[in-house]
């Protein structure tokens, strides 16, 4: 597959692989499933890469060369970056005729098996192989340093076998700077730098999702929840003293269970713009994993797989993205917001501009992490090692003065106390171990993660396997100890008292005299070295970034509402607005989901009549009991990630225009909203109700994408809506008005079927929406479509995921709580 | 990659064994051959784990995952062609490994259900039944059993001769895993074997309850008709046979596999009385029914205790049930192993817990923690054995007028004058298996001390690998 992409990504119009299609036949295998294997295969790469056409993927030359000589590149890969030198032409002819002569020695056996993907004894090194992860595994459930020891020695022996950049370096510790070990920092300072991987609840079980959450919290690291959302009852401390939550809380473009409660139940909003270990692909849950707790932290139809879509609907500029950091500091003033970012080439200019977006912290991921769950075509070939993106990102902020204004975290394929020293002397300041936390509690890398079938316990949902679960909390704290410990001597023998003296010092790594033919013409000065023009800029983080909620609108309502929150009686607040009050009601949202957790306010609580034209964002993160009335326009994102509570938007007082003509609200809409009803008095943009999962909207018209990737909830378009609509949705229901017939052309019918309003209830509930709606907006469009409502209801196109249906109806035939699902494939 | 969920659906079942009244009435293999429906649902199990920890714990390094999923496929005869690509003998394996495979199986986690049952199971030394892991074993024997009897095991001869001539001295099964791979890739290779006929301990030690001998004579024919020459009766280095430098002065190459023949003797007062015997001495005659046993090796109506709790000590055990003995006792000086893995012993680490072997199953009595200090006999000859327990102090005196000693073995008997040993005594090599010595070479039990016919095959094979690119340079 990599060689089809790499040649078409190189320019060229047609591949014909002829040997492969000949073994193909040799094998007695199907050519045409092969080709279609390898069409698939492109579509992926392109859409992993944002590309939507062949012809604009052909000659776009998106690669990195890792290795590669710069001379070599020049002539046959003109253009592509390389950034650390390597092999010309002659080392791969070497390796060419020792595959031959080994094909066709007498006596050869068939071909060796490989061990690409899975590892082989005789094969390709893997970094988990047998002897780390039994070594690891008995180390920490013993408790036993020389065990650890030993296991770090083969972690970091193999590295230089040639396996990482950091294996090709060592790290300069000379006798005479040494200090005593005592004098270093104690080991709780460095576990607090630690942070497990972003693993949903979802891919994998409660019980280690949980594991990992205690023990971080115990050592006062931080544990992420991933994209899946996250349990309500784990806000809360348990008797023992231990708290479940997962200190990390992530929004990534999926938005599953992304509410205010789970917001402001963090110390850390994570907006994941990719994976490292699976550059441009969203996360994807097999509906055999999801049942009924993983779809309710979700909010999601258990049994439906569920797709994150590959980007941020509400991100396309990084103005975009500084939008989103607003919204999340507004949700959460006292979190922490951090964007995770892969290694790539230009990854530091990405991010410094995360830097300006008032971000606190830069997460860069390298290619090694990833869950078993990633697919083959994301294992190799696609992403960086974190060195190479770690030392841009520190160059490029240090450079543009940015360094002291955010914090680098890093992870992919950390294990060993060495491994963190490099990445601090890279720039490092916090660092993430996912697997190797994940092997501690007992993962044996079965690559299972996608079938539901992990006999350890931890990537599945089914109840008998993850009865054989046997990770603790303490395996994991043990771990994150030792890794610490290692740290501290490290430290010792640089002569550092602390760990953050250490980072972006670069220069204290020394390239190793290297006798391997392919090593031998590597060039580190560009990842090492600090230009001597920087070396008095500051190289770690220093100010915090400037506070952006001084002005926000919600301040006023927050101390009007103060007694309405602690239980006083409703509030009703009016108050003008304009275009520079951004995610008004995003504050408020935040404080009464901490003050009253996932349940809000009684409907009515609070109503917010405002009047003028509102900022980005207006009732983001809304939660239940707080209606926004405004009679005006509202800018893009109204109502993004709402979770409850009410939105109602109409032209201002007096308006002349006809309102189901006009727009009233901009862009995304709604965008990973969980709950919560929007109704609009007019036409909304591009891209409504993307990936909601839960909230019920009203609207007069939508443009293009409307109802994208949604998953739940309900949406009743009173007007035309634009292409592409319900692409990839997978849940929920629209009802669309659709006298003059254009909706099935519109329609992306991949997930979807369309039909007529059904049954009774289908009917009661767009009758009664639509009543709501004239109610509260008092919409001429909604009142003539109530007057002649037997004739009209007959001209609605009910839009319905074809797999939704299929659970739905296989729902009601079962009790509740003997649900089996039938499981498509 | 097997069936998703196989190892949900589907548990760990490995093939029965004959009753045991109907196994100690004849001298034929214990185990049944395994329905080959059955047999596919169990190659279904494998799940072709990202890390196959078998695969780490096979000496071989078998292609597991490769092999249980071409049966899952039905495709078997790919599945031998794999499997015979690193093993050299399936056949043998597949009833006489231990399984070091199994016991390292993903599927083989389980801490609280880690039990070795009652019963030792598949045919050769009993593995330790493991709740969950793949029938590796088993498999083994289905492929190659499947294969013979299908006829696609047949002589490979090479189609070109190098001209080098090897000498491997020993016909146990590193020797012949060794001559094996030589010879196909066109080296002549001679195997100097001094019993009557080849196959070292398979042939004259491993009792035909464990392996019937039609299936080594099986694997000879083959062998032979590939044109591995074997040369019995020869014994290198005595005075009657050519000598060590002889033979390296006539070969491009010289593989010593000769085996760890000295047993551990027991040195306490009475052991000249008449009526002991060490186990090699009393297993080495074929147990045929058809054959009687010379006198001093028949144990019928006996009071039999044998020393030595080990799988030897085993297989003296099912050799006296099966010749009649009035009563057996078998007694280890250690204590007996936890029926669980302890924390120290850790999966994927072979297992060191309780085991029972088939020979156990079939009767006998088990003692621990139990020294022996001395013989009793009359007029010279064995009438009781005492000891002491070594939990409560108690002395104990046991009768017994037949002494089996499967104490174990110590090394090498006889090595090639001025070869280094190691400080056990066996003959020391590098990682290629080359000794101090130029063009000599040592594998198997004469290199690593008493061990097991994996660890035989694979050293074998490595070896083979190692001479053959020496030859070449
Ligand atoms: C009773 C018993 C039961 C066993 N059961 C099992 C079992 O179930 N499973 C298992 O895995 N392992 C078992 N083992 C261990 C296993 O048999 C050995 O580890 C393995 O066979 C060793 O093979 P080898 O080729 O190194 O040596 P051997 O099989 O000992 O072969 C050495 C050969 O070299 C010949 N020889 C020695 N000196 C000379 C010389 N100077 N010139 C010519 N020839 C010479 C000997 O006659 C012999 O044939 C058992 C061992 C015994 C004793
Ligand atoms: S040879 Fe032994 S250890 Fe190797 S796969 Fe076969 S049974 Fe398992
Ligand atoms: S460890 Fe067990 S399940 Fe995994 S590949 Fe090996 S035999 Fe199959």
């Amino acid at each position: 597959m990599h060689d089809i992409a790499l040649l078409v990504g190189y320019g060229a119009a047609a591949v014909n692989p002829y040997l492969a299609l000949d073994t193909v036949t040799s094998l007695r295998a199907d050519r045409a499933r092969y080709v279609q294997a390898l069409e698939d295969g492109l579509l992926k790469v392109m859409s992993k890469n944002g590309i939507s056409t062949v012809q604009s993927y052909r000659g776009a030359q998106i690669f990195e060369a890792v290795g590669l000589d710069a001379e070599l590149v020049a002539r046959w890969f003109t253009g592509t970056p390389t950034r650390i030198g390597g092999i010309g032409l002659a080392e791969p002819g070497d390796e060419a005729r020792v595959r031959h002569a080994r094909g066709f020695a007498p006596g050869a056996d068939g071909l060796p098996v490989g061990g690409l993907y899975r590892w082989r004894r005789d094969g390709e090194l893997h970094k988990w192989n047998p002897a780390t992860v039994a070594t690891l595994q008995d180390a920490v459930r013993r408790a036993d340093r020389t065990r650890f020891d030993e296991f770090e020695r083969l972690c970091d022996d193999e590295e230089r076998a040639l396996v990482t950049l950091r294996g090709l370096w060592t790290i300069d510790e000379p006798a005479a700077v040494a200090i005593p070990l005592e004098e270093v920092e104690p080991v709780a300072a460095i576990v607090a730098r630690f942070v497990t991987g972003a693993m949903s609840f979802g891919s994998i079980s409660a019980e280690a999702h949980e594991t990992l959450a205690i023990a971080m919290n115990r050592l006062g690291g931080r544990s992420n929840s991933g994209e899946g959302g996250e349990e309500a009852h784990r806000f809360e401390v348990d008797a023992n003293g231990d708290s479940r939550r997962s200190a990390i809380k992530q929004i990534a473009s999926g938005r599953f269970g992304v509410t205010a409660h789970y917001l402001v139940n963090a110390d850390d909003l994570q907006i994941k713009i990719a994976q490292g270990a699976k550059p441009g692909e969203g996360g994807q849950l097999p509906g055999a994993k999801i049942d009924e707790r993983i779809a309710k932290a979700r909010s999601s139809t258990p049994g439906v797989t569920l797709i994150s879509p590959p980007p941020h609907h509400d991100i396309y500029s990084i103005e975009d993205l500084a939008q989103l950091v607003y919204d999340l500091t507004a949700v959460n003033p006292r979190a922490r917001v951090s964007v995770k970012l892969v290694s790539e080439a230009g990854v530091g200019t990405i991010a410094a501009g995360v830097a300006k977006t008032h971000a606190a912290c830069v997460v860069i991921a390298g290619y090694e992490g990833g869950t078993g769950a990633a697919p083959l075509s994301s294992l190799k070939h696609a992403g960086l090692p974190w060195e190479l993106g770690l030392a841009e990102a520190q160059h490029v902020l240090v450079e543009n003065r940015l360094r002291d204004r955010v914090r680098l975290q890093v992870d992919g394929g950390l294990r060993t106390s060495r491994d963190v020293i490099v990445a601090a002397l890279l720039g490092g300041e916090e660092f993430g171990m996912a697997t190797a936390s994940l092997v501690a509690t007992g993962c044996v890398m079965l690559r299972k993660c996608h079938l539901n079938t992990c006999s350890v316990g931890i990537a599945t949902q089914d109840p008998a396997l993850r009865a054989k679960y046997t990770g603790t909390a303490e395996d994991v704290v043990t771990y994150f100890t030792f890794v610490a410990e290692g740290v501290r001597r490290h430290l010792a023998r640089l002569g550092a008292r602390t760990l953050g003296e250490l980072v972006g010092h670069a220069d204290r790594l020394r390239v190793r005299p290297l006798a391997h033919a392919k090593a031998a013409r590597l060039d580190f000065r560009g990842v090492r070295g600090v230009p001597a023009h920087h070396v008095a800029l500051p190289r770690s983080f220093a100010r915090a970034q400037p506070w952006d909620l001084a002005d926000h609108l919600d301040h006023e309502l927050l101390r009007r509402a103060d007694a309405t929150i602690s239980g006083g009686a409703p509030v009703a607040i009016a108050l003008p607005v304009q275009n520079s009050h951004r995610a008004v009601g995003t504050l408020l949202s935040g404080e009464i989901a901490r003050r009253t957790g996932a349940r809000g306010l009684p409907d009515g609580a609070i109503t917010v009549a405002l009047a003028g034209s509102a900022g980005q964002s207006l009732g983001a993160f809304l939660v239940s009991g707080v209606t926004l009335a405004l009679a005006g326009d509202a800018n893009d994102y109204v109502g993004k990630g709402m979770s409850g509570g009410r939105i109602v938007v109409t032209p201002p007082a007096g308006a002349r225009f006809a309102p189901e003509s006009n727009v009233i609200i901009g862009n995304v809409a709604l965008y990973g909203a969980t709950g919560g009803e929007l109704f609009a008095n007019g036409l909304a943009g591009e891209r409504f109700a993307v990936r909601n999962s839960g909230a019920r909207a009203v609207v007069e018209g939508i443009g293009d994408h409307g109802c994208e990737y949604m998953t739940g909830g309900v949406v009743v378009v009173l007007g035309p809506v634009g292409r592409n609509f319900a692409a990839g949705m997978s849940g929920g229901t629209a009802y669309v008005f659709d006298p003059a017939q254009t909706v099935r052309a519109l329609t992306n019918m991949d997930l979807v079927e369309l039909g007529a309003i059904g049954d009774d209830s289908d009917a009661w509930l767009v009758r009664e929406l639509i009543a709501e709606h004239v109610r509260r907006t008092r919409s001429p469009l909604g009142g003539r479509l109530l007057d002649h409502w037997e004739a009209m209801a007959s001209r609605f196109v009910k839009v319905l995921p074809t797999d939704y249906k299929r659970v739905l109806a296989a729902r009601r035939a079962r009790p509740a709580s003997a649900v089996h699902l039938p499981v498509a494939g | 990659m097997g069936k998703v969920g196989g190892f949900i659906a589907w548990e760990r079942i490995v093939p029965g064994k004959r009753p045991v009244g109907e196994r100690l009435a004849d001298w034929r293999e214990v185990t049944v051959d395994e329905d080959p429906a059955e047999t596919t649902r169990q190659a279904g199990r494998c799940m072709d784990c990202g890390i196959p920890f078998c695969h780490q714990g096979c000496p071989l390094g078998n292609p597991i995952p490769e092999f249980a999923d071409l049966v899952w496929q039905g495709r078997w005869s790919e599945a031998y062609r794999r499997l015979a690509a690193s093993n050299e003998m399936p056949e043998m394996t597949g009833r006489l490994c231990p399984a070091p495979c199994e016991s390292a199986c993903v599927l083989a986690i389980a801490p609280a259900e880690l039990r070795a049952l009652p019963t030792g199971e598949a045919g050769g030394v009993p593995s330790l039944v493991l709740p969950g892991a793949v029938t590796i074993e088993a498999l083994e024997k289905a492929i190659a059993e499947r294969a013979f009897a299908e006829g696609w095991v047949v002589p490979r001869p090479p189609r070109v001769r190098t001209g080098k001539r090897v000498a491997v001295v020993g016909s146990g099964l590193a020797g012949l895993a060794a001559a094996a791979r030589l010879n196909r890739a066109g080296h002549v290779a001679v195997v100097y074997e001094a019993a009557a006929r080849p196959g070292g301990l398979l042939r004259y030690g491993i009792p035909d309850f464990k392996l019937e001998k039609h299936v080594l004579d099986r694997r000879l024919a083959v062998l032979e008709a590939e044109g591995v020459e074997i040369r019995c009766g020869v014994t290198v280095g005595a005075p009657d046979g050519p000598s060590w430098e002889q033979l390296r002065a006539e070969h491009d190459a010289v593989i010593v596999a000769t085996g760890a023949p000295r047993a551990r003797e027991l040195d306490v007062p009475g052991r000249d009385l008449g009526g002991a015997v060490l186990a090699m001495d009393y297993l080495t005659e074929p147990r045929r029914s058809s054959v009687p046993p010379a006198a001093s090796h028949d144990v019928r109506g006996k009071h039999v205790i044998v020393l030595g709790g080990g799988d030897i000590g085993s297989d003296c055990l099912g050799t006296a049930l099966r010749q009649g003995a009035a009563s057996v006792v078998q007694i280890e000086l250690q204590p007996a192993p936890p029926p669980d893995r302890s924390p120290a012993n850790a999966w994927p680490a072979w297992p060191l817990v309780f085991r029972t072997s088939s020979s156990q199953e079939e009767g006998g009595v088990r003692e621990f923690a139990f020294r022996t200090t001395h013989l009793e006999g009359q007029d010279g000859r064995l009438v009781a054995l005492h000891g002491t327990r070594l939990d409560s102090g108690a002395a104990v005196r046991l009768p017994c007028d037949a002494l089996i000693l499967a104490l174990g073995f110590t090394g090498p008997t006889a090595t090639p004058p001025g070869v280094a040993l190691d400080e056990r005594g066996n003959i020391a090599t590098d990682a290629s298996y080359a000794t101090s010595l130029p063009g000599l070479y040592g594998i198997g039990d004469v290199h690593r001390g008493a061990s097991l016919i994996v660890w035989a095959l694979a050293e074998g094979r490595d070896a083979a690998i190692a001479v053959d690119a020496a030859l070449r340079r």
